[in-house]
């Protein structure tokens, strides 16, 4: 059986990171790194852009085959973990084969979650999650002259504002009240909204898809959808864009023993409840900042952060210093705008909520605070340094003194104290 | 000039030697060249300065081949060749009095890290009162420090024992630097005939070159010379003790050594030389005077005339006094019932000449009660004539039948 | 292994705001005098003084990892973490992951925008009119020296924060192993260099001279290497006490004769080695354990040494040695320099480098402000940087033509914490004619 002191199942954020941190404190130990896809390692948020055209397909890569050789990392494509094996340190491959481990580390991430509606199955459809899924997305957009999109999430808007942007007539099905749920606000949501009906697309919020149907409407294989109001929509391009759910069957596969509930439950440190095996990233389920309960903040930053701390715990990094717990950021591009959050979105008892909003720019601020500390700053069209405010939440620095003038310029007043406290 | 063969009994194959006239300074200049050191440093100082300006000169003219190195004191002289000594290199140089005393603290050095530099003290009393003449005030004042010292009687032994000086230092059993003491003035100055010998004859009798051989420094071999070690723990003392207890070796060794290069001089030139003790006309003496350097001539005049005059009475010559020939002079002593000792300094803690001091130590160990006493005279270039040494007899022999003074009895005091 | 890399330092001490550095990066990279558009951003008020919000290209650069479109990269080279216009996809996370405002969005270009040091020759710091920003290229030395071995062992017993021990080590690995190496007694050797009891601190042959003879002991190597053909650099790494008091005449002698040494006097101002006593390079008014502070007698109380310093490197100068200079260990590429220079002119003659090397436990200051000591001796002109050769004569290597008050300097040790307004002044007033000294000198040179 092989052996490897080091396996890190995964290729993209949390993995490379991971690997980054391994061989910063132990050069020499053998590392392994697995992945089911077929591609060098790229990011699952890069791949709207690959839909769009903006980015190649072929570069987006990050990392090549000379970084792992650099790093003595054995690096394997194509292969996918099917069951661990965590009583006897094996992890079992696709293949059958099995590799032994000394410490593993899980980075699977996460696959689209996809609902379950009657007929999802008798019809084609898209998702994004792999670059062969975007490589044939942006390939079907071309085509496409009505198409629909479900869920309005990040994923979805992104690709949504391709497909308007590519000549078809658009329609997002959302079942939630607003657009980009959980990531902007009601205000901020209506701008975006705004900004895509302005360009034609039908924004459908509140609603459910209750069956699909194949349609032979447009001469090619199409969807007919019926939401739950009975009406009926027509697609040549259906997107399913709904959600993901982490990738994690092979922990009951194996009997791993492994604690999961949404993901793979971890601790400060990354480490699963069973010995010598970590997680991270989008599969992981950590302590957020703003509650003690574990949940999933499966965003890019959060991914290379748990990445390099699970690889300091792998290698025995005495440097290593405790997860401080997930804090939600996002950013989002839409028709030329940009919008940025920061932070937690709810409103804890006793706390407030501080806004400012210019009809004219489009230029709007929303703030959250209580006792005086920052839990959430989102703005679109209002650039602030994200990695500032960040801080700003994570050090619980007080901001009574400073709230109305870091209200009317979050970006100079940031910087300020950025300078006076860590810079 | 002329060329002359020496015949004598013991030379097994005869060298050519070359006869000339020159004074005591020079024939230890040509000495050095013949033993062909590669590296001299001088500072000037009288009576010693007309020997490093004849060593400059030979080098100048292409004569010898050495580098020559023109300190700015005595102190730096000693310094450089220390360091030459490191890199492998045979070493040169001369001093005396106050420039003995300036370069005392490199002096001391030497021998502890067993750099086997030769170095002419065309010995000067020691100031103050102020004075630039002759007397062994100078070499006296540093027997205590772990050097060979030889002194020559003749300018002939100047020459021919500052090349036995080289191939004794360098001797692996001995490994120390080695002063060859010659009177300032009386020899210094004192001209007469010399037999210089064959170059190639002294490159044979001086062999290959190995210098230094146990410690240098070479970033060939990097190491440490000279770590700080004693202390009262660890391997600190033991480390001390070795260094210390191996130069005490070098010098009982150096006793040995000094006999073998002189019996080996001595069938190679001709020329032989007692190398630790001295007896002259000691067989069938009652008394003997003790002498030491170039006052030995006029003594050994005074003693044929006295035995001549019926006068049982012999000499002791001492050439090597450091280390002290205690073997030797036994045997010297053991021939004789009473001694006179004379020396050209002053031992100030005993008040005695130091040389009679030393000897003290060597009677008791006869084990038997000789009665002697000390002499001080020649101090400060004062001439010890054949009369004083008359003067020194007379009252050696009294000692024999009355009781021995217990004040030295200095020779110059009425001149 | 890692790489140092050239930086851009700030002195907020320095800066006045006035935004000269954003209106020239403005103008490099944006064609505009918008400061808003600036890769460096002057940020906070007069009141609290200013700071800055510039990329610090970190060495674990948190805006690549973030970056989902490979558009970040540090390279490896220059270390400037460089923005590829052609991959990045607008998606502003770098802007997220950065916690120093370091990379942000150009209003101009709806691109993010980062510091990418204009190739080596950034705009911003020569526009600075009060020299707070500096271009640090010390890191050449760091790359260069990271890759010659320690000559010395490892462990050699200084005190916490020594600078000799960096200077010794820095220069030893400079010169090289093909080195015969002189340490006289003081703290070079009482760390251990030469070892002790039959171990040893250095990988090149060393020893212990005596105090007093170092310069000629080195000579005496030298000349023999030299007469048998091998080519083997001579170096002393010597204290200010033997070199300018007990063991000046050797030296003196060696560099009259032009010996081919590199001697370097390591100068901390006193014998502190042996418990801190006064030298004569102790400067005026300090405390030493043998010019200690008392009520004195007499009415006259006692206040530290009472006579000025010897300038030793000007002593050396007279001798008309291949090379002479002053250093300084908080300027490294300044030292570098001039011991390439030392080394160059050791083969051919006497070479002397007179390095200020301040002491912690000697002077009484924390261990963690060595090169901030060094730095103010420097600043106010306490000593002056400089270097002579017979050719090009005297030269200050580092001009400061706008001193701080000694007063920075003084205050910045204990040793002088007992001076008096007149003590001070005094002080003040041998500084400014000092440097007129040196200055006369240069003159006298140039002519």
């Amino acid at each position: 059986m092989e052996h490897t002191k080091y396996l890190v199942v995964g290729s993209s954020h949390a993995a490379l990171e991971a690997v980054t941190a391994i061989r910063m404190h132990d050069a020499d130990g053998s590392l392994t790194l697995l992945t089911r896809d077929a591609h060098l390692p790229y990011s699952p948020t890069v791949l709207p852009y690959v839909v769009s055209g903006r980015s190649a397909a072929d570069d987006v890569f990050l990392r090549d085959e000379t970084f792992f050789a650099t790093n003595r990392v054995e690096f394997k494509r194509g292969s996918a973990l099917k069951a661990l094996h965590a009583a006897r340190n094996a992890a079992e491959l696709a293949d059958g084969s099995e590799i032994a481990y000394e410490k593993l580390l899980l980075a699977t991430g996460a696959a689209p979650a996809i609902p379950p509606i009657p007929g999802i199955d008798q019809v084609s459809y898209h998702v994004l999650r792999t670059l062969d899924d975007a490589t044939k997305l942006h390939a079907a957009i071309k085509q496409s002259k009505q198409a629909v999109v479900l869920g309005a999430g990040l994923v979805g808007m992104h690709a949504a504002e391709n497909l308007v942007k590519a000549g078809a007539n658009v329609t997002i099905v959302e079942m939630a009240k607003q657009l980009t749920d959980g990531y902007f606000d009601p205000v901020a949501a209506q701008m975006i909204e705004k900004a895509f009906t302005d360009h034609g697309a039908r924004i459908l919020t509140g609603s459910r898809v209750v069956k699909l149907a194949p349609s032979a409407a447009f001469g090619t294989p199409g969807t007919t959808l019926t939401l739950e109001n009975g009406t009926t929509l027509e697609a040549d391009l259906l997107l399913v864009a709904t959600g993901v759910k982490p990738n994690m069957d092979y922990l009951d596969d194996g009997g791993s023993g492994v604690e999961h509930d949404r993901g793979i439950l971890v601790s400060d440190t990354m480490q699963t409840s069973v010995a010598n095996v970590w997680a991270a990233g989008d599969c992981a389920q950590a302590k957020g900042f703003f509650t003690e309960a574990k949940v999933m903040n499966a965003i890019l930053p959060d991914a290379t952060e748990q990445g390099r701390i699970a690889g300091m715990a792998m290698a025995g990094d005495p440097g290593l210093k405790y997860y401080p717990g997930g804090v939600p950021l996002n950013t989002y591009h839409f028709f030329g705008r940009h919008a940025i959050s920061v932070g937690s979105s709810k409103l804890p008892e006793g706390g407030e909520v501080l806004t400012r909003f210019d009809e004219a720019s489009g230029r709007y601020l929303k703030a959250i605070f209580k006792d005086g500390r920052l839990l959430g700053i989102f703005g679109v069209n209002e650039f602030f340094d994200g990695g500032v405010m960040c801080q700003l939440i994570l050090r619980r620095v007080d901001l009574s003194a400073v709230k109305e003038r870091f209200m009317a310029n979050p970006l100079a007043v940031g910087r300020e104290l950025m300078s006076q406290l860590w810079r | 000039m002329t060329t002359a063969t020496l015949e004598t009994p013991n030379q097994t194959k005869p060298a050519k030697q070359k006869v000339i006239l020159c004074e005591g300074n020079e024939a230890a200049a040509l000495g050095v060249a013949l033993a062909r050191p590669d590296m001299v440093a001088v500072y000037p100082i009288t009576p010693q300065s007309s020997l490093v300006e004849h060593v400059a000169k030979l080098i100048a003219d292409g004569r010898m081949d050495a580098d020559i190195v023109d300190a700015e004191g005595e102190h730096s002289v000693l310094s450089v060749l220390q360091g030459a000594a490191l890199a492998g290199a045979r070493t040169y140089t001369a001093t005396c009095g106050p420039g003995l005393a300036f370069m005392f603290e490199p002096y001391f050095r030497t021998s502890g890290m067993r750099l086997p530099i030769v170095m002419s003290i065309v010995t000067r009393d020691g100031i103050t009162p102020q004075s630039v003449w002759g007397g062994h005030q100078d070499a006296m004042t540093v027997r205590e420090v772990g050097w060979v010292q030889v002194y020559c009687e003749t300018v002939q032994e100047v020459l021919d024992t500052t090349i036995m000086a080289f191939k004794i230092a360098e001797h692996h059993d001995v490994m120390l630097p080695v002063n060859v003491c010659l009177d300032g003035n009386y020899l210094s100055y004192g001209t007469s005939r010399v037999e210089l010998p064959d170059q190639a004859e002294v490159d044979a009798f001086m062999g290959v070159k190995d210098v230094n051989w146990h410690v240098a420094l070479d970033p060939l071999r990097p190491m440490a010379v000279d770590p700080l070690t004693g202390g009262s723990g660890g391997k600190g003392p033991s480390t001390f003790v070795r260094y210390r207890k191996g130069q005490c070796r070098g010098m009982q060794n150096s006793l040995r050594v000094i006999e073998e290069v002189h019996e080996e001089w001595a069938q190679r030139f001709g020329r032989r030389f007692a190398p630790l003790v001295e007896d002259y006309r000691l067989d069938g003496a009652d008394y003997a005077i003790m002498t030491l350097g170039s006052m030995t001539g006029a003594a050994k005049d005074a003693i044929d005339e006295a035995r001549d005059a019926g006068k049982r009475v012999g000499l002791i010559k001492i050439k090597t006094f450091s280390p002290f020939p205690v073997d030797a002079l036994l045997k010297s002593l053991e021939k004789i019932q009473a001694l006179g000792v004379v020396d050209r300094s002053v031992g100030f803690r005993w008040n005695c000449g130091p040389m009679y001091q030393e000897t003290m130590g060597v009677l008791y160990r006869l084990g038997r009660q000789v009665p002697s006493m000390s002499f001080i005279g020649g101090l400060a270039g004062a001439d010890i004539t054949v009369g004083h040494f008359h003067r020194v007899i007379e009252a050696t022999e009294k000692l024999l039948t009355n009781p021995a003074p217990t004040e030295p009895a200095w020779l110059n005091e009425r001149d | 292994m890692g790489r140092g890399y050239n930086t851009i330092a700030f002195d907020a001490a320095k800066c006045d705001g006035c935004g000269d550095c954003m209106t020239a990066c403005a103008t490099a990279k944006t064609g505009t005098e918008d400061k808003t558009r600036s890769r460096i951003q002057i940020v906070g008020s007069g009141d609290d003084g200013f700071e800055l919000a510039l990329c610090r290209q970190c060495g674990d650069p948190k805006c690549v990892t973030v970056c989902p479109a490979a558009a970040l990269t540090k390279n490896a080279e220059s270390g400037v973490i460089e923005w590829d216009a052609a991959k990045c996809v607008d998606c502003l996370l770098c802007t997220i992951g950065c916690a120093y405002a370091g990379i942000a969005l150009d209003s101009g270009t709806g691109h993010v925008a980062k510091c990418d040091t204009c190739d080596g020759a950034p705009a911003c710091v020569p526009a600075c009119p009060h020299d707070a920003l500096t271009y640090i290229t010390t890191s050449r030395i760091y790359n260069e020296v990271g890759g010659w071995e320690d000559l010395f062992t490892p462990g050699l017993a200084g005190c916490q924060g020594c600078n000799t021990e960096l200077l010794m080590r820095h220069t030893l690995r400079r010169v090289g192993p093909d080195t015969v190496l002189a340490t006289p007694p003081g703290c070079v050797p009482g760390m251990g260099s030469v070892g002790f009891n039959g171990t040893t601190g250095t990988k090149v042959p060393v020893f212990h001279p005596l105090l007093t003879n170092t310069a000629a002991m080195l000579a005496g190597i030298k000349r023999q290497y030299k007469r048998v053909g091998r080519e083997v650099n001579a170096l002393a790494i010597a204290g200010d006490g033997g070199a300018s008091d007990v063991g000046f005449q050797s030296l003196s002698g060696a560099a009259e004769r032009n010996e081919q040494i590199l001697f370097m006097v390591v100068d901390n101002e006193g014998y502190m080695n042996t418990g801190m006593q006064r030298s004569s390079c102790t400067p005026y008014g300090a405390w030493t354990s043998t010019t200690p502070i008392g009520r004195g007698s007499g009415g006259m109380p006692a206040q530290g040494k009472t006579q000025d310093a010897k300038n030793l490197p000007l002593i050396m100068v007279n001798h008309r040695c291949e090379y002479v200079a002053t250093a300084s260990t908080a300027y490294m590429e300044d030292f570098y320099d001039k011991l390439g220079k030392a080394i160059e002119a050791s083969k051919r003659g006497f070479a002397y480098l007179h390095v200020y090397s301040p002491c912690t436990t000697g002077w009484r200051f924390p261990t963690d402000q060595n090169m901030e000591v060094a730095r103010k001796a420097v600043e106010t002109n306490f000593v002056t940087l400089w270097e002579y050769t017979p050719n090009e004569g005297l030269r200050l290597t580092r001009p400061v033509d706008d001193p701080m008050p000694v007063t920075e300097y003084l205050k910045a040790m204990g040793r002088f914490r007992h001076l008096s307004p007149d003590q001070i002044s005094h002080i003040q007033g041998k500084v400014v004619e000092n440097l007129a000294f040196v200055k006369q000198m240069i003159h006298r040179s140039s002519v």
